[in-house]
């Protein structure tokens, strides 16, 4: 009896979780740019992930007879390099393919810390008002007031220029907006009723923390890290550019852009296509960024 | 009032501090010697070394070495550059106007289009102007903008030739160095051309750095009108008969106005990151160009003060924009958070 019964509480919850996720499909899927964002991300990851097996070359291979080859729809393309080659004759859409790579790597390691990271600290502070939250919100203001990209450069300039560098430098200057984000949302749950009933029923503070707070403080910190996986990507291109990020000959696009500067004028194409993709994969990125605020939580609809 | 802003000071004093302390751990974490740096190539004997160590306070314990920074700070005394020997403050305020400039003048090209264009994407929901301004938008927010910088440089300065590559003025004019800026300096200066130089060269680097925040405001606008413009009292001074004009700029924007503002604050640390690329760029020799030379360069005393002084300002203005908040809405005054 008592099995049967728990059996239909599971078929219970399992429709009524179909349910938000259609719901949720719904309203994600309404937003046409959020659609075609996921759509480019998704070609782009299955891109990435077969990257040794899609792109026609290596993405370190010297071509020495094509120098600077110009794309396919410029004259003088080459069939045999589709995006043209670049200034030691490597293949641009190798390099680009392979770059792919390196942006997922720079946006997933970097919102794995800012969430880690800024959710722990962030309840830390929610739940122990006084001293610990005093610190920690403070600590926090004062990575703020630095400017991120000079922040960044400096931190990169004392561990040393590295890819590995820039992405631990990012995450320490996007960290104190999830701490913040996670604080004012723990701590708008925390008046509720459901916690105060926990509390009574005995509830330890870190079962109170991560069982029943924090799934409720999830929506807007899934926003937060789609957009802080864009600007992660624009920051490390940056850092890239600024030769303080990866180091020759990691096809990553910001470092493409970088190696091209000084043909911007003779050959505009070396560095108008892998600026082009970062432009297109934040864009997307972005757009279901946008998508994901409007159906996870109506609070924060931006007006479409 | 006073309360509220003496309150707002007292807890900017421990962030002052640990900005200070930030920025000499960090300094003091960049691996390599400084007396090296400032050696050079050469060298130098472990007596000048050791000689030089003294003068740098370099042979102090760290804590006292921190002290002895703080009470120079406090006597606005931020050291020596190593390379140039000049000191540290007097390089910012020489530097300082060319930031300024570039910077007031991107903010004022993102708010003269922005906030406009976010008015009448509001007014205008769901026509062709608001898609393609919310599309457009939302590119020029994504945009690497090392990238549009090149490109700007390739297209005006390369292929139509309009605009100058880079710097802040064409090397042919002189005049007194009198406020710092450029473009009054040269206007005051009354040479033929040489206003018009000034100009031309912060085209490029103000349309560079002013897409992020002008991307925003449109953004930002468009969404608090759009709230603004539900609510009752637009109903009532429509149903009074004002003009759409009026009820659109003098009801709805004046009460969209507070969300602008705090965008527009905020906008201030994005405009001094940015303008470490643009400035690094086209070669405009403000302090973001002088900060990340400084970096590469080594030159720990520049890069400590200068974080200390760009850190400052940033907390400057936001103490500027909540006292200004004060002073606008006193529901945030009396909260007193």
């Amino acid at each position: 009896m008592s099995i049967q019964s728990s059996n239909d509480n599971d078929e219970k919850i399992q429709s009524a979780l179909m349910a938000v996720l259609s719901s949720f499909w719904h309203e994600f899927k309404a937003n046409r740019g959020a659609l075609y964002g996921l759509i480019f991300i998704s070609i782009l990851a299955f891109v990435a992930i077969f990257a040794d097996l899609v792109a026609p070359y290596s993405p370190i291979e010297q071509y020495r007879d094509f120098l600077k080859l110009p794309p396919i729809w410029v004259d003088g393309g080459n069939w045999d390099f589709l995006l043209g080659t670049d200034a030691l004759g490597r293949d641009q859409l190798s390099r680009i393919i392979h770059g792919s790579r390196y942006s997922f790597y720079i946006g997933f390691i970097v919102i794995f810390f800012c969430l880690t990271i800024g959710i722990f600290l962030g309840l830390v502070a929610a739940f122990n008002k006084g001293y610990v939250d005093t610190f920690i919100m403070r600590a926090m203001d004062i990575i703020l007031a630095f400017p991120s990209l000079l922040m960044a450069l400096a931190l990169v300039a004392i561990l040393g220029p590295s890819l590995e560098n820039a992405m631990i430098a990012i995450a320490v200057v996007y960290i104190p907006h999830f701490v913040r984000l996670t604080r004012a949302q723990a701590l708008s749950e925390l008046g509720k009723d459901y916690v105060s009933s926990s509390k009574t029923m005995g509830a330890s503070s870190t079962r109170l923390m991560f069982i029943n707070v924090l799934p409720n403080c999830m929506a807007p910190l899934i926003v937060q890290a789609t957009m802080s996986f864009s600007s992660a990507i624009l920051d490390a291109a940056a850092l890239g550019f600024l030769g303080m990020g990866a180091q020759p000959p990691t096809p990553e696009w910001g470092t493409m852009l970088a190696d091209s500067r000084q043909y911007i004028t003779s050959d505009p194409w070396l560095m108008g296509i892998p600026g082009l993709f970062i432009l297109v994969t934040v864009l997307s990125i972005n757009l279901v960024g946008d998508g994901l605020r409007d159906a996870l939580d109506p609070k924060m609809k931006s007006n479409k | 009032m006073l309360r509220f802003i003496l309150q707002r000071l007292a807890v900017l004093i421990p962030t002052f501090i640990g900005i200070t302390l930030t920025a000499f751990i960090f300094i003091h974490l960049i691996p390599g010697d400084p007396i090296e740096v400032m050696a050079g190539e050469r060298g130098v004997s472990p007596e000048k070394y050791a000689e030089l160590l003294h003068a740098f306070g370099l042979d102090q314990p760290l804590w006292k070495q921190y002290l002895d920074y703080i009470w120079q700070l406090l006597h606005g005394d931020l050291g020596k550059s190593f390379v140039t020997k000049q000191p540290v403050i007097e390089e910012f305020f020489k530097l300082f106007p060319a930031t300024i400039e570039l910077s007031l003048s991107a903010l004022i090209f993102a708010i003269v289009l922005g906030i406009p264009a976010g008015i009448i994407a509001a007014v205008k929901r769901g026509s062709i102007f608001d898609h393609s301004l919310m599309t457009l938008s939302l590119t020029g927010f994504s945009m690497p903008m090392f990238w549009w910088a090149l490109l700007l440089i390739v297209t005006f300065s390369g292929t139509l030739g309009w605009t100058p590559v880079s710097g802040r003025i064409s090397v042919m004019y002189f005049f007194d160095n009198v406020t710092g800026f450029l473009l009054i300096d040269s206007w005051l200066s009354g040479q033929p051309g040489a206003f018009k130089s000034a100009v031309s060269h912060l085209i490029l680097p103000t349309i560079a750095l002013g897409t992020i925040p002008l991307a925003t405001f449109a953004r930002q606008t468009r969404s608090a009108m759009l709230e603004t413009m539900g609510e009752d009292f637009i109903k009532t001074a429509r149903a009074k008969g004002l003009s759409p004009f009026r009820v659109t700029v003098l009801h709805a924007f004046r009460n969209a106005l507070i969300p602008i503002i705090t965008v527009i604050g905020l906008q201030v640390g994005v405009l001094l990151g940015g303008a470490i690329l643009t400035e690094t760029i086209f070669s405009w020799p403000g302090i973001g160009k002088w900060m990340v030379d400084s970096i590469f360069r080594r030159d720990y005393a520049v890069v400590q003060g200068g974080l200390i002084l760009i850190a400052t300002m940033v907390i400057t203005v936001n103490l500027t924009v909540d006292i200004l908040y004060g002073l606008i809405d006193p529901r945030i005054r009396k909260k007193g958070h």
